[in-house]
């Protein structure tokens, strides 16, 4: 694995500086919330982090799962775009290993909003609920929860990059993405079935979720990771044999 | 010692032949002209024994190795420029070229020497989208060149390039067997073109090989022939034509 050379290949993208921004954002939202709404959700008697995560996380995951599938677009139309793919391919490297190394910088992107949205909700659960909770057991009930959201986003990421990677321009995955993103925000997060959409997966939490429905989710995320990244490689192999 | 040898290698696209049952034979150590008007299938060659598509039909062997058994193998040994450069817009063409270098694990000099093949130092920190036409193509040959790998595949080189930059790049591949001990395949439309730099050459035609050898048989096959033997290009000329004429007229 060289994940420094894709590292590079997104140098003066943008991308970098995308996912900053979109991780300050969403860590401003529970901020914003809490300032205005505070009282109300003061006289809630759950715990700190399942008051935040009810609050705010539908709007913050929907940002989360949106920078994913433009980050997914851009990774595949930087090899599109002046054929630097067909370069790739006569390297001696496989197009598989390609793939991989783009899902693991999106992978550490993504953990890097999640490490800022973790430190604003930590923050919220400090300055608006502080007497509730010590701060160890908060910040690993915090990491926890960030924790299961990573987890249950990683099949949304790698059928982003299967799109991008099968459509070869820019708006064609990035629209598929934007329409299975506004089907997924239709799907009740409490119907358990319909939530297994790769989508709809980011929109779950962990916090105030019984735990078979935890354990469903994680067997259900790692089945569709296993699933679409079998599907990329057997893809890879059609798209050669037809080329 | 041939280097690349193709034995009836085909490629169809529904139905349409592209290329048809070519047999090359590469010599080692040599520049060999891959000839042939637009459409004639040299790119379609080039990038079946790169693996970037697949044949439908013959094989080939590239320095002893079989396609597609040792795919990665061979590609470790080529450096390719196929139609038009490939690289990534938003790097400079130093930061193109280090990625090639990471992933073939070459040493640092190997990018500066390469640019300086291909004089393009002095823009090695542009970002590649501000390079001219011919600034692009150069990179595309300093990314076929990176590493000094045995075999080139180098379809069109010159295109785009101003006659001194065409000059320079004719000297440089003409250069390479003896410099590098490489063997170089080079494609284009003009013979008179080739003959600067090839020893042996391919000529096709509708995905087919209707001359392979080197320029003195071709020479000697023009005076045979009736044509003047320092005017090749007339000569190719004619081939192509007799050979569209045999079938049927159809361009
Ligand atoms: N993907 C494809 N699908 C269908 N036909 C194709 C495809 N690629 C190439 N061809 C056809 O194969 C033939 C050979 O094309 P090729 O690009 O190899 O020609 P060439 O000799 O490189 O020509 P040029 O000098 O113009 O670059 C052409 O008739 C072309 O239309
Ligand atoms: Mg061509």
């Amino acid at each position: 694995m060289n994940l420094l050379i894709e590292c590079k290949k997104i140098k003066r993208t943008g991308l970098f500086p995308t996912f900053f921004i979109g991780g300050i954002l969403a860590g401003l939202f529970p901020l914003l919330d809490m300032t205005f709404r505070a009282e109300r959700y003061r006289k809630s008697s759950q715990p700190p982090i399942e008051i935040l995560f009810s609050a705010d996380w539908q709007m913050m995951a929907m940002l989360n799962t949106l920078l994913i599938i433009i980050c997914a677009c851009f990774l595949y139309y930087g090899e599109y775009a002046d054929h630097a793919i067909q370069k790739m391919c006569s390297l001696p490297i496989r197009e598989s290993r390609l793939f991989l190394e783009k899902f693991m910088l999106m992978s550490f992107l993504c953990l890097f909003v999640f490490v800022i949205e973790g430190a604003a909700f930590t923050y919220c659960a400090l300055r608006w609920f502080g007497g509730r909770m010590d701060f160890f057991p908060l910040l690993t009930g915090v990491f926890k929860n960030f924790g299961y959201c990573f987890f249950l986003m990683l099949p949304a990421g790698l059928l982003s990059l299967l799109t991008a990677s099968a459509c070869g321009n820019l708006w064609t995955p990035l629209g598929i993405g934007v329409i299975c993103l506004c089907l997924a925000t239709m799907i009740p997060v409490n119907n358990p079935w319909l939530s297994l959409f790769p989508y709809a997966l980011p929109f779950q939490m962990l916090a105030g979720t019984r735990a078979e429905t935890v354990i469903f989710f994680v067997t259900a995320g790692a089945v569709e990771c296993v699933v679409i990244l079998l599907a990329e490689l057997l893809f890879l192999r059609v798209r050669r044999a037809f080329a | 010692m041939n280097m690349i040898e193709t034995q009836n290698l085909s490629k169809s696209y529904s139905g349409f032949r592209a290329v048809d049952g070519i047999s090359l034979h590469i010599p080692k150590g040599a520049v060999y002209g891959f000839l042939g008007p637009n459409g004639a299938g040299k790119s379609t060659t080039m990038k079946m024994l790169l693996g970037l598509i697949k044949p439908t039909g013959g094989s080939f062997v590239i320095d002893g190795k079989t396609y597609p058994k040792d795919r990665v193998e061979i590609l470790k040994e080529v450096g390719s420029l196929i139609e038009s450069p490939a690289f990534y817009g938003n790097l400079s063409g130093r930061e193109n070229l280090e990625i090639i270098r990471r992933i073939l694990g070459l040493s640092k000099e190997s990018v500066t020497e390469a640019l300086e093949l291909v004089e393009l130092t002095q823009h090695r920190d542009k970002p590649v989208k501000k390079y001219s036409l011919g600034m692009k193509q150069r990179l595309g040959l300093a990314e076929a060149l990176v590493g000094r790998p045995p075999i080139l595949l180098l379809d069109e080189p010159t295109n785009g390039l101003d006659p001194v930059g065409i000059h320079e790049i004719r000297t440089l591949i003409k250069s390479l067997p003896e410099r590098f001990g490489a063997t170089v395949i080079v494609s284009s439309h003009l013979l008179s073109e080739i003959e600067l730099m090839a020893d042996t050459v391919g000529i096709l035609n509708h995905g087919h090989l209707l001359f392979e050898g080197t320029l003195e048989r071709l020479k000697e096959n023009a005076l045979t022939w009736g044509y003047p033997s320092d005017n090749l290009e007339e000569m190719f000329l004619a081939m192509i034509e007799a050979d569209n004429r045999q079938r049927g007229g159809v361009r």
